[in-house]
């Protein structure tokens, strides 16, 4: 079926399978390689995009369901060659390591801020639930979605 | 703290950060070469039968589908955690196998041009099993091991013993005993296993994997294929975490093999379930801990029985059994010791290397220990340990190498301050919530210096025409920035910023050998050996820089300069006294004929052991069974952080996955020998919202013969844990669990034990 949807903020409409999962509709059609599978089960996070705004699991959805939505992967994040004030905080507070959650992670973290600009830290810790990590023990995550949360802001 | 240096002891930003926040650092599924085969590995449903038949024919049908089976494969034996030739480790597995030895043992190899068609194949197959009984209990599994592999082999057992402990228990005022068993672990690297391999001229194969050895990659393959060493190629390729999980050569051979057969580039990538259930985990353990003691509360002796759990297939199981063994000696001072110790195969998920080698398993049963035999005497555990832990400048009385600068006590004074131990270690009760706080302590190494295997590092780095560097190294970036570390090192080295500095990682036909990224060596050998090549090419430079400046030179932040007056008549170069870097590297290539490059092989001369204690505040529900850590404390004796947010980074995932081990991680098989956890929501990792805040303190004391004293982290991070969590529990509700996980049904039902039924 042809789809119409807005990735990354550009236009694009795409023929796809009923079966074929965002997942692979954005890496294999799309070739948004920063999106990525963990677990194929919704319960890792890795695949995190957002959907108008929203943390959804890319390896759950059927690709038609996001027709007419506006997706965006860690790939659009980047305005005018400067890095998200969430990807920032990320390097610098050492919240990278393998770096296979980091693009789902950053996502989700920044949903949050767009949804709550000054959230607690139980809050966060909250928001990334369903974001594993096995590397940082969250710590500096958290810490990192704090600080983007104290900057200048948009 | 690291005083005098540029680089060293700061937050030095990791080089591949940026690509990593942009989402495009490559892992191998994400550049998989068009052309490539896509291979889906058939898994056993079985836990232990005879594959009879594989009807294919369905699945022929499909446009491009080879299917490849145990009748077409190398018949050759292998053992996947072997990384050196010769090491003679007991060869027990095949690429695939007619006799399926645990659910997820691979049976066969679909090949297809595309990952659908791939699966699709693989769904039309049927597999005929003639069942055969599980080898599931670990006690009955030596009986039983003729079920299993028909090589003849019961188990394999190990030994360490020193002094005389039958005299020390023979004569000890107390004996006092514990047991204690620990679990099956998934690694849960966020990528899961993926490899490619592509048929190259020349009759080379080349295997590009994520892996944390590579030379052990294509010593296997090589074996398997029975390719010379020179003709197999391992490039280590982006990798998304590992933990031990890829540090055997898992996939490769298989892989490998198909590439040769098919003449095509084949790619594996694992979906979670196929991981869990047909890669690698921590071993589950039972380990007995009896120790004799004197009147003074010291330890005289101590036995130790452990039973490890090597799954399937032998793997690197029996190295880990004796690395426990060798864990025991350096943490207390135990003057008589006898570590017998056995690993069985069973028919569940191979067993093999796992973040800590052994050591989280031993230290758990030894620290459980500790505190229980303290509850039992009336001893304080704070006093036990501080009269039985080692000293700095200590010796193995095992006749391994000396610990070094040991400040285990340190740790452990500084840690009981900090975190107000006084203050907080009785329990207390809230309504149904008991309160109670836990400590442990461990060790863990710095490579294989005197033990039986040899310690081997070369790098070559080479000074670039514009001043910059390109260090060549066997390294694997794990995640922990270990390419990031050697940068750091080498640039203060060499006085130019760590950004200047390009690391090489793996790749077995470009660089020298390299024992790979295990055994905590990475800091405190490769660490070093970084650091001597950039001495030595600095040196260089300078012995070249001094023939064309006329005089002596010294390399000052990226400067070189004459020590004296220009030389009267001196030439152009350096007239004035200073040549930037990168003219005078120009000038030495091209006025000299020299080139500015260091070859370094480095096999370090200590082995030193690094330290660490953690302290858990906790509350548990008695109703429900659930733990919730409140406070948690990490002190850890680094000798020097490279780097301290690496370092803290280190300790915040190795926390991350102690409290799984002690709370909520457990690789469970039915009594037919089935997996109970598949995927990530029947096998629970510790989410943010249950992570606490982890508190670091750092000691960093110094540690001789690695780079500015640094020693090892990211292995130790994780070890004690569990058994922190444990004896912290044991403390709040006065239970004696020794079983692991520590899950809401145990503690319920050890309360229930000790309460005659009621639990609050």
């Amino acid at each position: 079926m042809i789809i119409e949807l807005t990735v990354n903020g550009r236009p694009c409409s795409a023929d796809v399978d009923q079966e074929l999962r965002l997942i692979d509709f954005l890496r294999d059609n799309l070739d948004l390689k920063s999106v990525r599978e963990g677990c194929g089960a919704g319960e890792c996070g890795a695949c995190t995009v957002l959907l108008n705004r929203k943390p959804v699991c890319s390896c759950l959805m059927p690709a038609f369901q996001a027709a007419g939505a506006d997706v965006l992967t860690v790939e659009g994040l980047e305005s005018g060659g400067r890095l998200d004030v969430v990807q920032q905080a990320f390097l610098d507070r050492g919240a990278v390591q393998c770096g296979f959650c980091t693009p789902g992670m950053i996502l989700t973290a920044r949903a949050l801020l767009w949804e709550n600009p000054r959230p607690t830290r139980a809050e966060i810790r909250r928001a990334l639930a369903g974001n594993i990590c096995r590397c940082t023990g969250f710590q500096p995550i958290v810490e990192a979605v704090e600080a983007a949360a104290a900057g200048p802001g948009e | 703290m690291a005083a005098g240096y540029r680089h060293v002891g700061r937050d030095v930003p990791r080089p591949d950060g940026p690509d990593k926040v942009r989402g495009r650092y490559p892992y191998l599924a994400d550049e998989i070469p068009s052309g490539a085969l896509r291979g889906s590995v058939v898994l056993s449903a079985k836990a232990n039968a005879v594959v009879v038949k594989i009807d294919v024919s369905r699945a022929l049908r499909l446009p491009g589908v080879v299917v490849l089976t145990p009748q077409d494969a190398p018949r050759v034996k292998y053992n996947g955690g072997e990384w050196f030739p010769g090491q003679d480790d007991h060869p027990d597995e095949t690429v695939l196998t007619g006799h399926a030895r645990h659910v997820g043992d691979r049976i066969a190899l679909v090949l297809a041009p595309d990952k659908k068609t791939s699966l699709e194949a693989r769904g039309l197959l049927a597999v005929e099993y003639e069942d055969l009984p599980p080898v599931a209990d670990l006690l009955e599994a030596a009986d039983k091991a003729g079920l299993l592999h028909e090589d003849g082999v019961a188990s394999f057992p190990g030994k360490i013993e020193y002094g005389d402990p039958d005299k020390a228990f023979a004569e000890a005022f107390r004996v006092e005993e514990d047991v204690v068993s620990t679990q099956k672990i998934h690694h849960a690297a966020m990528e899961p296993h993926a490899v490619l391999a592509l048929p190259r001229p020349g009759g080379v194969v080349e295997i590009r994997t994520p892996c944390q050895i590579m030379f052990g990659v294509q010593h296997v393959c090589a074996r398997v294929l029975g390719l010379p060493l020179s003709r197999v190629r391992v490039l280590k390729t982006p990798m998304g975490g590992s933990f031990g999980g890829k540090q055997e050569a898992v996939l490769e051979p298989l892989c490998a093999w198909a590439a040769l057969r098919t003449g095509k580039p084949v790619f594996i990538g694992l979906s979670r379930e196929e991981t869990i259930l047909s890669t690698r985990t921590r071993a589950a353990s039972l380990i007995r801990v009896r120790t004799a003691l004197d009147r003074d509360g010291r330890i005289a002796g101590r036995k130790i029985t452990a039973l490890l759990d090597g799954g399937a297939y032998l793997t690197g199981s029996r190295k880990v059994l004796m690395a426990m063994g060798k864990k025991v000696p350096r943490l207390y001072k135990i003057p008589a010791l006898r570590f017998e110790g056995e690993v069985v195969r069973t028919s569940t998920t191979p067993a093999g290397a796992c973040r800590g080698y052994g050591s989280p398993q031993i230290h758990a049963a030894a620290e459980i220990h500790a505190d229980l035999l303290c509850r039992r005497l009336g001893l304080d555990p704070v006093a036990f340990r501080l009269d039985n832990l080692v000293d700095p400048g200590g010796r193995d009385p095992s006749g391994a190498a000396d610990l070094g600068n040991a400040r285990i006590k340190e740790c452990l004074e500084t840690g009981l301050a900090a975190f107000g131990w006084d203050d907080r270690k009785e329990p207390e009760s809230c309504g149904r919530l008991r309160r109670g706080a836990g400590f442990a302590c461990c060790t863990h190494g710095n490579g294989y210096f005197k033990t039986v295997y040899h310690d081997e590092s070369g790098m070559s780095l080479r000074l670039l025409e514009d001043g910059s560097a390109v260090l060549r190294s066997g390294v694997h970036e794990l995640g922990n920035d270990a390419a990031g570390c050697l940068a750091q090192i080498a640039a203060e080295e060499l006085g130019i910023p760590p950004g200047l500095v390009t690391v090489l990682e793996g790749d077995t036909l470009a660089n020298s050998y390299d024992i790979g990224c295990q055994a905590s060596r990475g800091v405190f050998v490769m660490g070093e050996c970084a650091r001597l090549a950039a001495a030595e090419a600095a040196a260089i430079l300078l012995r070249e820089a001094e023939k064309l400046m006329g005089g002596p030179v010294r390399l000052d932040g990226g400067t070189v300069r004459l020590l004296g007056p220009p030389p009267a008549g001196a030439s152009a170069a350096g007239g004035a006294g200073a040549l930037p870097l990168g003219e005078c590297v120009r000038l030495v290539e091209m006025k000299n004929a020299a080139a500015v490059e260091a070859h370094v092989r480095h096999s370090p001369r200590f082995n030193p052991a690094s330290y660490g204690v953690h302290f858990v505040g906790l509350a548990v529900d008695t109703l429900s069974g659930l733990v919730k850590i409140e406070r948690y404390l990490a002190v850890h004796d680094v000798g020097l952080a490279v780097n301290p947010q690496g370092v803290r980074g280190q300790i915040y995932g190795g926390v991350q996955m102690g409290l799984g081990m002690a709370l909520t991680e457990e690789l469970a098989y039915d009594s037919l020998g089935r997996p109970m956890a598949r995927n990530f929501d029947k096998y629970h990792l510790v989410n943010a919202p249950d992570m606490p805040d982890v508190e670091v303190i750092l000691v960093e004391r110094g540690e001789e013969g690695g780079p500015y004293g640094a020693k090892s982290i990211g292995e130790i991070a994780t070890v004690p844990t569990a058994p922190a969590v444990a004896n912290a529990v044991n403390r709040a509700l006065g239970t004696s669990i020794t079983t692991f996980p520590f899950s809401p049904a145990r503690i319920v039902a050890s309360l229930a034990e000790l309460g005659g039924g009621k639990t609050w």
